[in-house]
């Protein structure tokens, strides 16, 4: 836990140990190896080869299976209302991720550092919603968000996605805080702080790298969901990409090749959010057993 | 600036737990106070209560007449230095010194003003830019004091600010914030365990001890005149050296048996102690430099070998046991002596160029004017006030 | 410098350790009220519309027959053989992972990059990998490319059109997409391994595989079981996108897990009474395994 606790440092991260490579192994061996690990690199580059190869056709020529052409991307705005798909989905990923960060942010510092009377078990009852999947509660969830009136724009899959991701964020600040001094926070009050300003102007600025991890994770979860932005955004005008992708493609009548050009294209900020922050992430899937 | 009084403020933890006990001491405004103790003495818990991190339970705390009990820390107008500096780990020097200017609301110019004057007095000015981080522990210390010098607060706080430098840079921050303190003339209560601390950099030195203060005095009356043993156990290193014995006091002197031989005192303490006139016994504390080596010759002298030797550079302990050792070092208070007792009887302190070796037989005799008699079963001193 | 006590707000009475818990209270409320609002309170609701007749607007009180019912009703039945069925994919969506994180250890020319691309899949949405194994397993898809490629020209699956084989499918689909995380998982436990313990085993003359026995194994044992809780609850809850993109819940109802029925059930038929009873069956299984996961938190505590 300890890895995240501790302010980043350049030889810190917990995959990346300062072990040399092994010299004992044989050539062959060394080869072996090498190909194997060619050979796992090229299975999981399949989707997105696929990907490639099948949007660089026409529908003729997907189905005849040679030739390549730029048609499918030119067409795709036409069956696929990409621009606004993509933009529905940063909005909701966004809101969500700062409901998430501004519910969660002041929980984990209450649990953590101004214990109330029952704030233990509190805490138990939110980390354990962590294991609720939303299917569990669809129906219920359904009713009363459209009873709400909130499917109608974005706030419901907001909300829902919210109620979603806060209880792993208030476990994983709260496990951030405890590692911070309280001295630190009390260093604060004494120097003039509020609670509230201890709030935004100390623990804020400490939590980077959770509140980096939290974004991280919950970005990618919430930008590849699909259940709730199905349910919860009721207008087709404001649906998320995946979604968009996912009713075309059950669809059944949609051009194969356009269906891939939009699936790169959805795929794409995930990803480079992904191999922009892939310490993050791993920092945040091993919180609470990595030490 | 302000004076702070503590009025029989109790600390009590949970149920049962009495962390600090109807304490009562007042400090003048401009005083450096000491508060030393060993651990779970309930002098950190005392500090923290007069920052307002920690409820009073009763009593009443008030800096400069007001009660403060129910004021939040930010309206205390005080500064805390923490053991663990608790320097802002995202703010450069300069950003933690100026943080509560910065919260106050004065100006910036205001707090450049003052930020770099703090350096100055801290020799931090070279190192304003950089994290906490990229300093050594020293320096950190500085900007830990800086932090609280930058307020011209009503009072500091220190909870054990040196215990996490190496011996030599306390030394030197020992002298450089009881230079500081002075100059500025803020009361202080500063925390401490180290009773080198307390002796060297308080004004008067407050000795608690499981909750409850046991003395306050001037840093020499306390060494000088112990109100206890477990102060006069504390206070110095190596500690007092406190035996058990027979002390009869005659006509024109006191009569002191240390096992089967005797040592006579000055009449003196008769008139200074509350001596008992049966002749039972007391616990005799002598300091380890009153304990002197002479010749068997000389009278009044206590025959002893040397059963351990410390060479410190400067001067030598000497570990000497009474050769007919019947004596028993001994104690109403077993808490203060459980460390004296597995040691020899008496300690001496001795100059550098005094030859001895282990086992040498020595004649030793007691600083007359320097004795300390402490009653046997409640261990409080004997001197009449 | 005067001190705020004369002119003092009634507040500032109040203890110190109380104004903390105040201010702890209300800092954790917006989360406390989240959580409950859109989580706790649905599952109450869900206990009492389970012994209702239900279509999201007005709901008639069955009783406890709504279960009977829905214990006789052969698609739940279905469904969790589904469920328990894809089950067998648990221990390939963890030996996989778990040979590839070794093979990545041993840190070949090029292991940063190797890591990149293995993990790349899981920053994709399950929805755009199940568009993607679709291509795989369609008649015209690469499964029977290689397959002719290898000589047997005259073979062609479909997996996913028929009931025998689309279950085989998605669990296949399913155990492709746990890889990255659970890669990721086993790589970082194996960082934290002290190497000087594998390099003492091999001093005292261990072969390779019995440092992997006795030292690795046993040391990833905790990253192994958390990645069995997450691949288990994958599994109960996750695979709706895969589901839905790809098979629909069928051919029939033979790739129609609980949560694809909750849906189905719910949305398809309207049937919103049953479907929240079924969703306090799913609650109750990864309540089975969410307990297992905490006590795994709780004893690293």
């Amino acid at each position: 836990m300890t890895s995240l606790l501790t302010p980043p440092r350049a030889s810190d991260s917990p995959d990346e140990p300062t072990r040399p490579p092994r010299a004992t192994r044989s050539k062959l061996g060394r080869w072996a190896l090498f190909f194997a690990m060619i050979v796992i690199a090229v299975i999981m580059l399949y989707p997105f080869w696929v990907m490639i190869v099948t949007s660089l056709k026409s529908e003729a020529q997907f189905l005849a299976g040679q030739g390549f052409s730029w048609l499918s991307w030119k067409n795709l705005s036409a069956t696929i209302p990409i621009g606004q798909e993509v933009l529905s989905s940063t909005i909701v990923c966004s809101a969500s991720i700062l409901v998430i960060l501004l519910v969660g942010l002041p929980a984990g510092f209450a649990f953590s550092k101004l214990r109330f009377r029952t704030s233990t078990a509190v805490f138990l009852v939110i980390v354990s919603a962590m294991m609720v999947p939303l299917q569990a509660i669809l129906m219920p969830e359904f009713v009363n968000v459209t009873k709400l009136g909130l499917t109608g724009g974005y706030w419901g899959a907001i909300l829902v996605y919210a109620a979603l991701g806060t209880p792993f964020s208030v476990f994983l600040f709260t496990t951030y805080f405890r590692g911070v001094p309280d001295e630190l926070i009390e260093a604060g009050i004494v120097d003039g702080l509020g609670y509230f300003g201890a709030l935004w102007r100390l623990v804020l600025p400490i939590a980077v790298p959770a509140i980096a991890t939290v974004t991280v994770l919950q970005f990618i979860q919430i930008w590849d969901d699909l259940l709730v932005g199905l349910l919860f955004i009721q207008n087709t005008s404001e649906r998320p990409i995946t979604v968009g992708l996912a009713v075309l493609a059950a669809g059944r009548t949609t051009s194969i090749p356009e269906l891939m050009a939009g699936s790169l294209i959805s795929a794409l900020p995930a990803m480079l959010v992904y191999l922009g922050f892939q310490r993050y992430l791993v920092k945040g899937l091993t919180m609470g057993i990595d030490r | 600036m302000a004076e702070i009084t503590f009025d029989a403020v109790t600390k009590i933890f949970g149920d049962d737990v009495r962390a600090v006990d109807e304490l009562s001491l007042h400090v003048a405004d401009g005083e450096f106070m000491v508060l030393v103790g060993p651990s779970g003495c309930g002098k950190t818990t005392a500090l923290r209560m007069l920052a307002g991190l920690e409820d009073i339970t009763s009593g009443s705390l008030s800096i400069g007449g007001a009660v403060v009990n129910n004021v939040l820390p930010k309206d205390r107008d005080v500064a805390m230095v923490f053991q663990n500096y608790a320097l802002y780990p995202h703010m450069s020097v300069e950003k933690n010194i100026g943080f509560a200017l910065k919260i106050r609301g004065d100006s910036k110019s205001e707090i450049k003003r003052k930020v770099e004057e703090a350096a100055a007095t801290l020799h931090l000015t070279d190192y304003l830019e950089r994290r906490p981080k990229a300093l050594s522990g020293g320096q950190r210390q500085r900007v830990a004091m800086g932090r609280a010098i930058v307020r011209s607060p009503r009072a500091f706080l220190m909870d054990e600010p040196l215990s996490n430098l190496d011996a030599q840079l306390r030394v030197e921050m020992r002298l450089e914030i009881a230079r500081i303190q002075r100059i500025l003339g803020v009361a202080t209560v500063y925390v401490t365990h180290d009773q080198v601390e307390a002796m060297t950099m308080g004004d008067r030195v407050a000795v608690l001890r499981g909750g409850r203060l046991q003395q306050v005095d001037t840093p020499q009356d306390l060494y000088d005149h112990p109100i206890n043993e477990f102060v006069a156990g504390f206070m110095g290193s190596p500690p007092m050296n406190l035996v058990r014995c027979h002390v009869r006091p005659g006509n024109d002197r006191v009569e002191v048996d240390f096992g089967d031989q005797t040592v006579e005192l000055p009449w003196h303490y008769t008139s200074s102690h509350e001596l008992p006139a049966s002749g039972l016994d007391v616990v005799v504390g002598v300091r380890p430099e009153d304990v002197i080596i002479t010749d068997a010759s000389s009278p009044n002298t206590i025959k002893t070998r040397v059963e351990r030797r410390e060479a410190l550079g400067a001067e030598i302990l000497v570990h000497l046991t009474h050769l007919d050792s019947n004596a028993d070092t001994a104690s109403s208070d077993p808490g203060a002596l459980r460390d004296i007792s597995r040691r020899a009887p008496l300690v001496a302190k001795m100059g550098p160029r005094v030859h001895v070796a282990v086992g040498d037989v020595l004649s030793v005799q007691i600083s007359p004017e320097h004795a300390h008699f402490f009653d046997a079963t409640t261990g409080v001193t004997l001197r009449r006030r | 410098m005067n001190v705020v006590t004369s002119n003092a707000p009634r507040v500032r009475r109040m203890t110190l350790r109380r104004r903390r818990q105040v201010a702890g209270f209300l800092f954790a409320l917006p989360a406390i009220a989240l959580v409950v609002g859109f989580i706790g309170v649905p599952i109450g609701q869900a206990v009492y519309y389970s012994f209702t007749q239900w279509n999201g607007l007005t709901s008639t009180w069955i009783g406890a027959s709504t279960w009977t019912q829905a214990f006789h009703n052969s698609n739940l039945w279905t469904a969790l053989q589904n469920n328990a069925l894809l089950l067998l994919a648990v221990p390939f969506a963890l030996g996989l992972p778990l040979v590839i994180a070794v093979l990545l250890h041993q840190r070949v020319a090029g292991w940063r990059i190797f890591r990149s691309i293995y993990f790349l899949p899981t920053a994709i949405s399950w929805v755009v990998l199940g568009l993607v194994a679709e291509r795989f397993f369609a008649y015209q898809g690469t499964l029977n490319s290689i397959i002719h490629a290898l000589g047997f020209s005259h073979v062609n699956t479909n997996m996913l059109g028929y009931e025998s084989t689309a279950l085989s499918a998605l669990g296949i689909t399913f155990v492709f997409t746990m890889i990255g995380t659970n890669t990721m998982l086993f790589l970082t436990g194996l960082a934290t391994l002290d190497p000087s313990l594998e390099e003492a085993a091999r001093i005292d003359g261990a072969g390779r595989w019995r440092i992997f026995r006795s030292i690795t194994l046993p040391h990833l044992s905790r990253f192994i079981q958390l990645a069995f809780v997450m691949t288990v609850i994958a599994l109960f809850s996750a695979l709706f996108s895969l589901i839905f993109v790809m098979t629909g819940g069928g051919p029939g109802y033979a790739t129609t897990t609980m949560e694809f029925l909750i849906y189905q059930t719910g949305f398809n038929q309207g049937d919103f009474g049953t479907a929240a009873l079924y969703g306090l069956i799913l609650f109750v299984l990864t309540g089975i395994v969410g307990v297992v996961q905490l006590r795994l938190i709780g004893s690293n505590e």
